[in-house]
């Protein structure tokens, strides 16, 4: 009996350590892109002024990768 | 509004006797985007600077030298007529010269006297507990002088080695001053080493020391105050002439623009060429103005624009008043090229759309437009006012999805399934069910329990709006290669779209199956015809760019969390409404501004970037190209001057 009840997982919590995990860890994978593009981003931009606006394109494009993560959060939860 | 202004290309050409008049009249007139002329192997040279050139620049070095030192900002200062200017340029700029130069000199020597008595007092502070005449530090034929820094008291130690010694210790900075016979010198200097002795200058004064500081402190109060006096000086210089220096360096600029106008321009031996743009609508201004300058001597010619030629137009923007801020937007991405359609007025709606799609809230909304009104009145810089004009558009969405969606800094106005809301009373009203179960759509929209009804309506907008750039980008196509290419690479996206569309009311039943398939199968067909292998690569992208728009409810979301997070710390942890008034008040009012202001400043950032972001990447990314150069007309605008 006793065994029985410790293996069992609540199912609402191994959806919420999945919720957990999909931000987290596209969380982790934006930051890095972003980090990558950012920092390439503001070399161009000491150069050049003018490219802003493309280096701040540039760097919010992988946030999608998060945004996704979240909304697979959402459907889960 | 949706095109850029048409442009006409113009050619001036004239006698070179008159060329001086007529650079005048362009530059005043401000209109003619002159194209920077490069030798070609052809008889025509550049032109040679007027000769004022070299006398007004070097005036214009010196103005701007005197305004740099001086600190002379942009401010907005009363006009001044330019020949008031003129007629007192040279004498008051000598004079300001001469002032601001002995001042310079003045103040530089008292600097460098405040350095030398810093160090010297530096210097003399170790010494300044031992009361003892600096002349008697030195000056002995048969005595050495220790003076410096110990760790430990050395006078046990030296008392073993020889009795007849002098030494003075100031206990409480480690300071020792020490008088031996010059014989025993070696062995107290071992002596001193084993107490990591650091020997100390001693200053060449003479005198006790702790007078010689007030004296010295005296002085140092006596330059520090003469200093500041000359910055008085400085300061009342720069009160009496800002209005004169920022005038003078307008009015020189526009000379030195002028003066060197003639290097952008072709010249032969007797004669002037000036090529360049202007919007067609004052192409009668620019003859009129030329042929008044110059008494009918110059030539004015309109030249057609050629294919090549195309790619080089300058490009002006043609947009009501309303829309002229999102010109920000689109300079930030790239001005359109001349053929294209400007999507300014497109991005005037769609912009403050998704921004207030994302943000959503009243409270938010409402400190947001009086902040950027306030900022907009205080602040009368050309660059933040267009920002600031954005700002408000977006924050009148914000109000309007606030209302719908009745969210007042992350509270729920309407209570909703027994949860009381802000405003009692108000209750959720249902109105529609979604597929979804639990989700019903009502008035209100809470957009918390509508997640899933809210992520298919923002892939569904997402279409929309897609779709809207492929429309744009049909009519650019068809404006740059004809009808059949539009249809192709434009086209074929609508029918491949259609396509899924009739798939899926197959799958469900509504018609046969077959048709959706067929219709999709076209689609890639003419997709390939008209973009080639590209075409069908980028069909998946239909699928990631609509759901890309899933962030209008995600980011909408987190804002919401933190939101009635920082509501939860404050009112439910550490002030329970109803508690009595204390300590913990206080402290959840700071929690709760502190943690709103966080968010404020967020939700500008996080709603801006996104849908800026969704404008650009998804919507752009369907039909524009940009990269157009930007119509900079010869001229200046006067800020300081008036015109002559």
């Amino acid at each position: 009996m006793v065994t029985e009840t410790v293996t069992m997982m609540d199912p609402a919590g191994l959806k919420a350590i999945g919720a957990a995990l999909a931000v987290g860890l596209t969380g982790f994978a934006s930051a890095y892109a972003e980090k990558e593009i950012g920092t390439a981003a503001i070399g161009a931009m000491a150069e050049n002024e003018s490219l802003f606006g493309k280096g701040l394109i540039l760097t919010v494009i992988p946030e999608t990768i998060v945004i996704f993560g979240l909304v697979v959060a959402l459907l889960m939860l | 509004m949706l095109k850029p202004k048409q442009m006409s290309r113009a050619v001036i050409v004239g006698h070179k006797n008159i060329l001086e008049e007529t650079v005048d009249a362009l530059h005043k007139a401000n209109l003619f985007h002159i194209e920077d002329f490069n030798e070609d192997g052809s008889d025509l040279k550049i032109g040679k600077p007027f000769e004022s050139g070299s006398e007004v620049s070097k005036k214009l070095v010196k103005i701007r030298s005197i305004a740099s030192l001086l600190g002379v900002k942009d401010v907005a200062v009363e006009k001044q007529s330019p020949s008031e200017v003129c007629s007192q340029l040279d004498s008051s700029l000598d004079k300001l010269d001469n002032e601001l130069e002995v001042l310079a000199e003045k103040k530089h020597v008292l600097e460098n006297e405040l350095k030398e008595i810093g160090s010297s007092k530096k210097d003399l502070l170790p010494f300044i507990n031992i009361d003892l005449d600096l002349d008697l530090y030195r000056g002995y034929a048969n005595l050495a002088v220790f003076a410096g820094h110990v760790k430990e008291n050395v006078e046990p130690s030296i008392s073993k080695i020889t009795s007849s010694y002098e030494l003075y210790h100031d206990q409480h900075s480690g300071v020792v001053v020490l008088f031996v016979a010059k014989d025993k010198a070696s062995d107290v200097a071992e002596v001193l080493a084993g107490a990591s002795f650091k020997e100390l200058r001693v200053p060449v004064l003479s005198g006790v020391p702790s007078r010689l500081l007030a004296d010295i402190e005296q002085k140092e109060v006596d330059v520090t105050r003469k200093i500041e006096a000359i910055n008085t000086e400085i300061e009342a210089l720069k009160l009496k002439y800002a209005d004169f220096i920022l005038a003078s360096n307008e009015l020189l600029s526009i000379e030195v623009q002028k003066s060197e106008a003639p290097l952008r321009i072709a010249t032969t031996e007797s004669s002037f060429l000036i090529d360049g743009w202007l919007p067609t609508e004052q192409y009668a201004e620019l003859e009129r103005t030329v042929n008044a300058a110059t008494n009918g001597r110059a030539f004015v010619s309109d030249q057609e624009i050629t294919k090549p030629d195309i790619k080089k137009v300058p490009i002006e923007y043609n947009n009501p008043k309303v829309v002229s801020p999102l010109q920000e937007i689109m300079d930030l991405y790239g001005r359109p090229t001349y053929k294209e359609l400007d999507p300014s007025a497109l991005i005037f709606i769609t912009f403050p759309l998704l921004y207030g799609m994302i943000l959503g809230d009243i409270g938010y909304a409402l400190i947001l437009l009086v902040l950027a009104l306030a900022i907009k009145k205080i602040v009368s810089s050309d660059a933040i006012k267009p920002l600031m004009n954005i700002l408000i558009y977006c924050q009148v969405s914000t109000l309007f999805f606030g209302i719908l969606y009745g969210e007042f800094l992350g509270f729920p106005l309407a209570g909703y399934h027994g949860n009381p809301g802000l405003i009692p009373g108000f209750e959720t009203i249902d109105l529609l069910a979604t597929p979804f179960p639990g989700e019903v759509i009502g008035f209100p929209l809470h957009r918390t329990h509508l997640v899933m009804t809210f992520i298919v309506a923002t892939v569904i907008v997402g279409l929309l709006h897609l779709n809207l750039g492929y429309a744009v980008g049909f009519i650019n196509e068809k404006r740059k290669h004809g009808i059949s290419a539009a249809i192709f690479e434009k086209g074929s996206w609508f029918v491949v779209q259609f396509g899924i569309l009739l798939t899926v009311l197959g799958y469900l039943g509504m018609l046969p199956p077959v048709a959706g398939i067929v219709v999709f199968l076209i689609g890639v067909v003419m997709l390939v015809k008209g973009e080639g292998v590209k075409g069908p690569i980028e069909l998946p992208s239909l699928l990631s760019n609509s759901l890309s728009y899933t962030r209008i409810i995600a980011v909408g979301l987190s804002s919401i969390s933190i939101a009635s997070t920082v509501n939860l710390i404050a009112f439910g942890m550490i002030w329970p409404p109803g508690s009595p008034i204390g300590g913990m008040t206080i402290f959840a009012i700071v929690v709760f501004l502190f943690g709103h202001a966080l968010n404020t400043a967020l939700s500008i950032i996080a709603p801006g970037l996104h849908a800026l972001r969704l404008q650009y990447v998804e919507f752009f990314g369907k039909f524009y190209e940009g990269g157009g150069r930007k119509y900079d007309p010869f001229g200046y605008i006067r800020k300081y001057t008036e015109e002559k």
